[in-house]
């Protein structure tokens, strides 16, 4: 298994979040970077949270990063003290060129997992992470994608085709994979709706652009309808200046 | 980076048996590893600038013109200058340490890192009630535009609501600091933004206006109005509206990429407050002249505003006033509790001091140490005082924060490595500790007298309480 995935399971660790039931064995193939983090006020100092919750909260780590392990997963546990969980998160996805972080919520044994494929951006990745966490698995995959106005039929047939055809030479059976798409809404709410029969969604980020400044990002808000983990693929990181 | 250490194990204990906590293993850009914990650094430069501009930027424009112009005549605008200038030589070398130890702590670090555990302690201790003494002056600042509000809207008090109104500032913005865990960081910022736009604005329109450019005259006057003398004891005055760009050290271990946002934020905050306090007595005396300005008071330069741009500009700069002085206060109270933080942390003052706050997640104990005392000194109201002893405090640490350069410079020892090298070594370190022994002198007597009784009395509590303790870095 040299191939695993780089998956970040971001925890806020002395806030009662632990590692959902059912996420261990979703990640049982990937290469986990567990962070467990703490978010201090600005008035306090971040060494002086540590000196006062550090025990605690590796006692913690350790117990989840246990779980990961039990499970089949490799695993890299961090605890940062910070101001910015979004910095924090941020930094260490770039540090550990994470393919995708996990959003965790619980899910019963993972049967059927929902891909939402945005474009031919950033498939790469997306076949990666696919093909490291469930090729050997024995989990139904559909490939959904939410068609613009300017697509025809065709056109989604051939991306949707196209990226069934790379999971099948990364070592899926063909007959695990499926196809489905939409024409109708707001593709988050189209993904929400597709997900209903699925224990998992698999998604892009969403570029920032100015719609999901003033809503969030659409992937946090597909997240927090669902319910269930979401694996969310990150961007390329540019290497560093 | 190398870490700090001496090598020596022996840290010794203070009288309750704590021992210094241990160092970080290292100090990167983003984060400050810390035996496989990290601990992420979160300001930048603005954030590092807002705080070395907002802490400062609050007394010299809004409380000090009135009184400085009645001691020094327009020459004022130089006392203003050379209170910059001894800054700047401060900066510098703060600069340099900043870069060589990016921890929290700030001056106190450097110098008990450098020159010894007493120094250390005196320092430490004198930094946190220096910034006592300086939130207690910007609260009964605050106070003054608070009841210049009431005046405003022309509600009679049948008593003088400033003290008061002080106390209440100091109540709100201590159990603030405990109990909110909001962001005021980013509002911070917004605030110093804002201000400078106003100040630019007012300022521009009234520096163009006293040199005639709209057919004013300007009172005419000499320069040196009340001679020369008056000019550096004014200057010793108002050296407290430069005691912000020092905070930024404070949260030093928070900033990132501190080898260069830590000097860059220092010294260009200085620069920045320098240039608006110098313009800013230039247009106020010249609207006024001295006299009448001293008799306008704390809240002078309202009634500055008003003259050139009417009730608009009034309100204008009663609302930067407000804000000014409550992010100046605000500011001091979470740089005192770092401080009390950092010596809990050293074992010069009891561990429990550090400790924080369940519920809340704030340091509870240091804060209330930070803001306790400050409502004492609130009650007494006595402006100069507070200012001048909280200048002393300072500069104490400053003259040692420049000889500490110089001593570390002469060892050479392993572990000092600045990425920023001050200019003019040994020069620039040396005048700008002689400078800030020189503005002391400057200062009220009683002024110099409870500056060196906090020394006396923190000295003797090291003694008593943390006589054996020794700080690692100590050679």
């Amino acid at each position: 298994m040299t191939d695993r995935p780089t998956v970040l399971v971001p925890i806020r660790v002395l806030e009662g979040e632990s590692i959902p039931d059912g996420v261990p064995e979703l990640l049982a193939d990937a290469h986990v970077v567990l962070l467990g983090y703490h978010e201090i006020p600005e008035q306090t100092a971040a060494n002086q949270a540590r000196q006062q919750f550090e025990e605690s909260a590796m006692a913690r780590l350790e117990t989840f990063e246990e779980l990961l392990v039990d499970a089949g997963a490799t695993a890299d546990t961090h605890l940062v003290f910070t101001h910015e969980p979004q910095q924090t998160i941020d930094r260490t996805i770039y540090e550990h060129e994470c393919l995708a972080v996990l959003v965790p919520n619980s899910t019963k044994p993972i049967d059927d997992v929902l891909v939402a494929i945005r474009g031919t951006v950033g498939l790469d990745r997306l076949v990666r992470l696919l093909t490291g966490l469930f090729a050997t698995q024995d989990v139904n995959v559909t490939l959904f994608h939410v068609a613009g106005e300017d697509e025809t039929d065709q056109d989604v047939e051939t991306l949707l085709e196209g990226i069934s055809g790379r999971l099948v030479e990364g070592g899926f059976d063909p007959s695990e994979i499926a196809i489905e798409s939409s024409r109708d809404g707001t593709p988050q709410s189209a993904i929400i709706e597709a997900a209903e029969d699925f224990d998992v969604i698999v998604m892009g980020e969403s570029d920032p652009s100015i719609a999901t400044f003033v809503f969030g990002m659409r992937a946090k808000q597909v997240a927090n309808r669902f319910l269930g983990p979401v694996l969310i693929v990150q961007r390329e990181r540019p290497a560093e200046e | 980076m190398t870490d700090p250490q001496g090598g020596a194990d022996d840290t010794g204990e203070n009288v309750r048996g704590e021992t210094p906590e241990p160092e970080p293993d290292a100090d990167e850009d983003e984060v400050t590893v810390h035996d496989d914990v990290e601990l992420e650094r979160t300001i930048g430069l603005s954030g590092g600038l807002a705080i070395g501009i907002g802490t400062m930027i609050g007394a010299g424009i809004f409380v000090f013109p009135g009184l400085a112009a009645g001691t020094a005549g327009p020459a004022a605008s130089l006392s203003f200058a050379i209170g910059g200038v001894v800054a700047l030589l401060v900066a510098l070398p703060a600069s340099e340490l900043a870069t060589a130890m990016p921890r929290s702590g700030g001056g106190y670090y450097f110098v008990s890192r450098s020159m010894g555990t007493s120094y250390g302690a005196v320092v430490g201790i004198g930094l946190w009630l220096g910034l006592v003494f300086a939130s207690a002056f910007y609260l009964v600042g605050l106070g003054h535009y608070a009841s210049a509000v009431f005046e405003e809207v022309e509600i009679a008090l049948t008593f003088d609501p400033v003290i008061p109104l002080g106390l209440a500032f100091g109540i709100f913005l201590t159990g603030m600091s405990i109990a909110g865990t909001e962001n005021t960081a980013k509002i911070q910022n917004a605030v110093v933004g804002i201000l400078l736009v106003i100040l630019t604005l007012f300022l521009s329109y009234g520096a163009l206006d006293s040199l005639g450019a709209f057919g004013r005259e300007s009172v005419p006057e000499a320069y040196f109005s009340q001679g020369h003398l008056p000019v550096l004891s004014t200057a010793a005055l108002v050296f407290t509206s430069y005691l912000g760009f020092a905070q930024v050290a404070t949260v030093a271990g928070d900033i990132k990429q501190p080898s260069r946002n830590l000097p860059l934020a220092m010294v260009g905050s200085v620069i920045v407050v320098t240039i608006f306090y110098v313009v800013t007595i230039f247009v106020a005396t010249s609207a006024f002249g001295a006299a009448r300005l001293e008799t306008l008071g704390e809240t002078a330069m309202v009634e500055v505003a008003r003259e050139y741009v009417g009730a608009p500009g009034a309100i204008a700069i009663l609302v930067a006033g407000l804000l000014a002085t409550f992010s100046s206060a605000n500011a001091s109270i979470l740089s005192a509790s770092r401080t009390v933080y950092a010596l809990s942390r050293d074992a010069l003052l009891p561990r429990r001091a550090g400790e924080i706050n369940l519920r809340y997640g704030t340091p509870h104990v240091a804060l209330l140490a930070a803001g306790g005392p400050i409502l004492l000194l609130v009650a007494t109201g006595q402006v100069a005082v507070l200012a001048e002893v909280a200048s002393f405090l300072h500069l104490v640490l400053y003259a040692l924060i420049c000889v500490a350069v110089i001593v570390l410079r002469r060892r050479s020892p392993g572990w000092y490595e600045p990425s920023f090298q001050l200019p003019g070594y040994p020069v620039v370190p040396a005048i700008g500790a002689l400078a800030s022994v020189g503005l002391i002198a400057f200062m009220q007597p009683a002024s110099i007298v409870i500056g060196l009784v906090v020394m006396v009395v923190a000295y003797g509590w090291f003694r008593y309480y943390a006589g054996s303790v020794r700080l690692k870095g100590d050679f």
